[in-house]
C-alpha cells in the first residue's frame, strides 16, 4: 500500500470506532473496553478477548447528567453518556483503573448507569517503584483476571500472557518509531497524524503494528517534503483528537513532531521486561517503570522537564499545551510545565479543549497568536 | 437576629467544651509556630494522614486544609484563590488547594497565618487531588514529600494485599521522617497515642450520636466546627478531654431538654458536603429560620478512629469516606439517616470536591428512596465565595421544607 492508502486505511479506522466495535463483535470476538488512561491490556489481550479503547465522544450530553455534575471532565460524561445510550452494547466488560478523582467516580456511576456491562475496576499503586508496591499491582491484576473470568468466561494463563507482552511491546516499538518518521515528514498532516495513534485504540495490537510498519517502510521509500513551510510543534494533555482542532492545526500550518499527550506518546514510552521475570510480574514491573504524566504521583514532576527537553530534541519550536476543561491533574501540572518551558526557553501555549465544543473559533485565535510568535 | 447582637457577651466558660475546643484549635497553630521559631522542623499534613505517624514521632504539623477553612471562613478565600490563579492556576481547581498554593508563595495571610513546612506529608484516601496539590507544594517549596497512597476502594472490605501494601508504605513514611527529622518512633509511645486517638474518637461518636434524641441536644453546624479539633488533634489527650466534656454537656442538654440549637427544631435533616466557609452564616440561617436543624453529618462517622493495634489502625484509614466505593458510604449516610430519625437530605454539590460529588446525584437518589425522604440538592463551594448562589440556595430549602411540611401534614 502506498503511503495515501495506509493514511486512509488508519483514518477509516480512527473516525469509525462503532464500525471497528462491530467488525470485531460480527466476528465473534468478544470486546472489553478499556477507559483512560492505563489498563493492562496485555492481560485482556492474552484471555482472547479485544481490548477497545473508550475515551469518550464529542457528543451532546443529556443522560451522563444525571450522574455526573457539569464539572466533571466531558472524557468521563461522554463514555457515560454513550454506555447508557447503547453504544457499548455487546461488550463483555469495562475495565476503569482509579488514577484520577473522576475515573473512581465513572466506576461507581456506571455500576446502575449501565448495568449490562459489568464493571471491572484496575486499582494500581502510586507509590509504585518498590516491592509493596509491585505487589499492590499484581493483586490488581489478579483481581482483573478474576472478574474477566466471571464476565467474559475466558481463560488466563502465563504463557498465553507472556506471548501477548511480546505483541504489546512489538506495538510500543512501532509506535515510538511512527512518532519519529512523521517528525521528518512534514508532509504526513496533524490529523493525520492523529489517525495513526488515535486508532490505535480501536484496532487489535497486532493488526496497528503491521499496519504501523508498512507505513514506516512506505515513508523510507519517500523523501520528506521539506518544502513544506510548516512549523514544528509539540502537544502535551489527555487527549488531542479533535477533528475540528486538528483541522486548525493544518490549515494554521502547524505541524506536531512530537507528543505529550496521554492517548498517544505516553501509552508507549515504556515496555514490559521480556526476561528475567514471570509475565505477571513483568507487568508489575512496567508498571513501576511507568512515569511522567499527570496521573501518575511524581514528587519531582520529571514531566515538565521531559516536555520542554522533547521539544528542544525534537526541533519543535513551541508546546501546545491541549488541557481537558475540568482535568485537574493537567491543571495542575500546567504552573509548572509553565516554568520550565520558560527556563528552557521554549514558548508554550495553554488551549483549553471541551468534547463538546463546537466553536474553535478562540482557539484558532490562539493558535495564530503562538504562530505568529513563534 | 438583630436581638443576639444587642447581648452583652458573656466571658467563655474555660470548662466548657466549646473553650476547650477553640483552645486546642488555635494550639494546634501557636505550637508549632513555636517551635519553627525554634528551629525544629514542622510540617504540612493533609487531613486524613495518619496522625498517629507525626504524634508518636513528637512532630510539629499543621493541617492546609483547616487553614484554607478558616481563611474562607473570615473572608479571604476569594483573594487567595486569585492569588493562584495569577501563577497559572485553573478555578476549576480544589478552592483548598488553590489557597494553600497561594499562601505557600506569599508566606502570609492576615486571616490565619501558619509557618511554612520543612516537609509535606500527603495521603490520598480522601482525593488524588491531594497528591498533586502536595507535589507542587512540595517542588515549589522544595521540601521532601512522604506520601501514603491509599486508594480508592471499590469493593467492600480493605483486601490483605492492600493492607499489605498501605502497611508497607506507613513503615517506609515512619522511618524516612525518621532521617528528616531525627525523631525515634517508640511502641511505647505509639500505645499511648493510639489509646488517646480511640479515646477521643469514642466520646466524637457518642457525642454526634445523641442527635438520635427530638429535639437533638446540638445544632449540627457545632460539628462542622469541632471536626478541626478530630482532624488534628485526636491523639492527644486534651483532645481526649474535650470531646468528653463536649459528651457530657450533650448528656445535660438532653436531660434538661436543651439544645445548642436556638430554635424550635421542627425538621431533621441530613447535610451532605463540607461547609460553604464563606457562607457559613448564609447557609446556616436559611436553615435556622425555617426550624431545619441539620442533626447530622458523615463527619459524625468520619473522624471515628477506633482500632487495637497497627494493622488495625490501617485499615481504619483505608476506610474513610472518600476511599471507599457508593455503597458502603451509601450504608453508612443510611444508618445516619435511620439512627437519627432523618427526614430529608440537603446536598451541597461541592464545585472544590470533585470526588466528592462526582457520583453523590446516584447516591443520594439512592439514600432517598431507601429511606424514603426527600433529597435536594444546591450548588457551592467550601472556599471560593464565587461558586454560590444566595437565591438559588434559599429556593432550594425552602422547596425542601415545603416537601418536609407537605409529608407531616399528610402523616397526621
Ligand atoms: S481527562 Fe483528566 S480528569 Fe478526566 S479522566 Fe482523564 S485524567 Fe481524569
Ligand atoms: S475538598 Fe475534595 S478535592 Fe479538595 S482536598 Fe478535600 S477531598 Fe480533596
Amino acid at each position: 500500500m502506498t503511503v495515501q492508502e495506509l493514511l486512509n486505511t488508519f483514518h477509516a479506522a480512527a473516525s469509525d470506532p462503532a464500525g471497528q466495535f462491530h467488525k470485531y463483535l460480527d466476528a465473534g470476538e468478544k470486546v472489553v473496553l478499556t477507559a483512560p488512561v492505563y489498563t493492562p491490556e496485555e492481560i485482556i489481550h492474552a484471555m482472547g478477548l479485544v481490548p477497545f479503547g473508550a475515551w469518550g465522544g464529542d457528543l451532546a450530553l443529556n443522560k451522563s447528567k444525571e450522574y455526573f455534575p457539569a464539572f466533571i471532565c466531558a472524557i468521563m460524561q461522554s463514555i457515560l453518556e454513550l454506555g447508557i445510550a447503547g453504544a457499548y452494547a455487546g461488550a463483555s466488560a469495562i475495565v476503569i483503573p482509579s488514577l484520577c478523582d473522576s475515573l473512581k467516580c465513572l466506576g461507581q456511576n456506571w455500576k446502575y448507569a449501565v448495568k449490562d456491562i459489568p464493571f471491572i475496576p484496575m486499582t494500581y499503586p502510586q507509590n509504585r517503584a518498590n516491592t509493596v508496591g509491585k505487589a499492590f499491582a499484581k493483586a490488581g491484576y489478579e483481581r482483573v483476571i478474576t472478574d474477566l473470568e466471571k464476565a467474559a468466561g475466558a481463560v488466563f494463563s502465563e504463557d498465553a500472557l507472556a506471548r501477548s507482552i511480546a505483541v504489546y511491546n512489538a506495538h510500543n516499538a512501532a509506535m515510538r518509531k511512527a512518532d519519529a518518521a512523521i517528525a521528518a515528514h512534514p508532509e504526513i498532516t496533524a490529523s493525520q497524524r492523529s489517525d495513526v495513534f488515535k486508532s490505535a485504540w480501536f484496532m487489535k495490537k497486532e493488526e496497528h503494528t503491521a499496519l504501523v510498519n508498512a507505513l514506516l517502510e512506505a515513508l523510507e521509500k519517500t523523501d520528506g517534503d521539506a518544502g513544506r513551510g510548516t512549523l514544528p510543534v509539540m502537544t502535551s494533555g489527555i487527549l488531542c483528537d479533535s477533528p475540528s482542532l486538528l483541522q486548525i492545526f493544518d490549515e494554521l500550518g502547524l505541524r506536531i513532531v512530537a507528543d505529550d499527550v496521554a492517548a498517544e506518546s505516553r501509552q508507549y514510552r515504556t515496555d514490559a521486561p521480556e526476561a528475567g521475570f514471570a509475565p505477571l510480574d513483568a507487568l508489575a514491573e512496567k508498571f513501576s517503570r511507568m512515569d511522567n504524566c499527570s496521573v501518575l504521583y511524581d514528587v519531582d514532576k520529571k514531566r515538565a522537564d521531559l516536555i520542554a527537553e522533547t521539544a528542544k530534541a525534537r526541533g519543535a519550536k513551541g508546546v501546545v499545551l491541549v488541557l481537558t476543561k475540568f482535568c485537574d491533574p493537567e491543571e495542575f501540572d500546567y504552573p509548572i510545565i509553565k516554568k520550565s518551558c520558560a527556563a528552557a526557553g521554549v514558548p508554550l501555549t495553554l488551549i483549553e479543549a471541551d468534547r463538546q465544543m463546537v466553536n474553535y473559533e478562540q482557539a484558532r485565535t490562539l493558535l495564530e497568536a503562538f504562530r505568529d510568535v513563534l | 437576629m438583630a436581638e443576639e447582637k444587642k447581648k452583652p457577651r458573656t466571658p467563655p466558660d474555660p470548662n466548657s467544651a466549646k473553650y476547650k475546643l477553640n483552645q486546642i484549635a488555635q494550639k494546634a497553630y501557636t505550637d508549632v509556630q513555636e517551635a519553627k521559631a525554634r528551629g525544629e522542623k514542622v510540617g504540612w499534613i493533609s487531613s486524613n494522614f495518619p496522625v498517629e505517624i507525626p504524634e508518636t514521632l513528637g512532630l510539629y504539623v499543621c493541617y492546609p486544609e483547616n487553614q484554607a477553612a478558616g481563611i474562607a471562613a473570615r473572608g479571604g478565600g476569594v483573594r487567595m484563590c486569585e492569588a493562584a490563579e495569577s501563577e497559572g492556576y485553573s478555578n476549576d481547581i480544589c478552592a483548598y488547594a488553590r489557597v494553600s498554593l497561594a499562601y505557600a508563595r506569599l508566606g502570609s495571610a492576615p486571616e490565619q497565618d501558619m509557618p511554612l513546612p520543612d516537609y509535606v506529608l500527603c495521603c490520598n484516601n480522601i482525593c488524588n487531588c491531594m497528591i498533586k496539590w502536595y507535589e507542587n507544594l512540595a517542588k515549589e517549596l522544595n521540601i521532601p514529600m512522604i506520601m501514603i497512597d491509599i486508594p480508592f476502594n471499590p469493593d467492600d472490605e480493605v483486601s490483605d494485599a492492600e493492607l499489605a501494601y498501605v502497611k508497607g508504605q506507613f513503615l517506609a513514611a515512619i522511618e524516612q521522617l525518621e532521617e528528616i527529622t531525627g525523631r525515634k518512633w517508640t511502641e511505647e509511645r505509639f500505645r499511648e497515642v493510639m489509646a488517646n486517638s480511640c479515646r477521643t474518637s469514642r466520646a466524637w461518636l457518642e457525642a454526634t450520636a445523641m442527635a438520635r434524641y427530638t429535639p437533638s441536644p446540638f445544632n449540627g453546624f457545632d460539628l462542622l466546627n469541632h471536626m478541626a479539633v478530630m482532624v488534628t488533634a485526636r491523639g492527644k489527650p486534651e483532645a481526649a478531654d474535650a470531646m468528653e466534656t463536649l459528651l457530657k454537656e450533650y448528656q445535660a442538654n438532653h436531660e434538661k431538654g436543651e439544645s445548642t440549637f436556638r430554635a424550635e427544631e421542627k425538621y431533621r435533616i441530613m447535610f451532605e458536603g463540607i461547609a460553604c466557609w464563606p457562607w457559613l452564616r448564609v447557609t446556616s440561617t436559611g436553615m435556622k429560620s425555617r426550624g431545619i436543624n441539620m442533626v447530622t453529618t458523615i463527619y459524625a462517622d468520619a473522624f471515628g478512629f477506633i482500632y487495637d493495634d497497627f494493622d488495625g489502625m490501617i485499615r481504619a484509614y483505608c476506610k474513610v469516606p472518600n476511599a471507599i466505593n457508593l455503597e458502603v458510604a451509601r450504608d453508612k449516610r443510611i444508618k445516619l439517616c435511620k439512627d437519627n430519625s432523618v427526614e430529608g437530605l440537603l446536598v451541597h454539590v461541592n464545585r472544590s470536591c470533585k470526588l466528592w460529588s462526582g457520583f453523590m446525584s446516584e447516591m443520594s437518589r439512592q439514600i432517598g428512596r431507601e429511606c424514603d425522604i426527600p433529597v435536594v440538592s444546591f450548588d457551592g463551594d467550601q472556599a471560593d465565595a464565587r461558586n454560590f448562589s444566595e437565591a438559588q440556595y434559599d429556593t432550594r430549602v425552602q422547596g425542601l421544607t415545603e416537601i418536609m411540611e407537605a409529608r407531616k401534614e399528610a402523616a397526621v
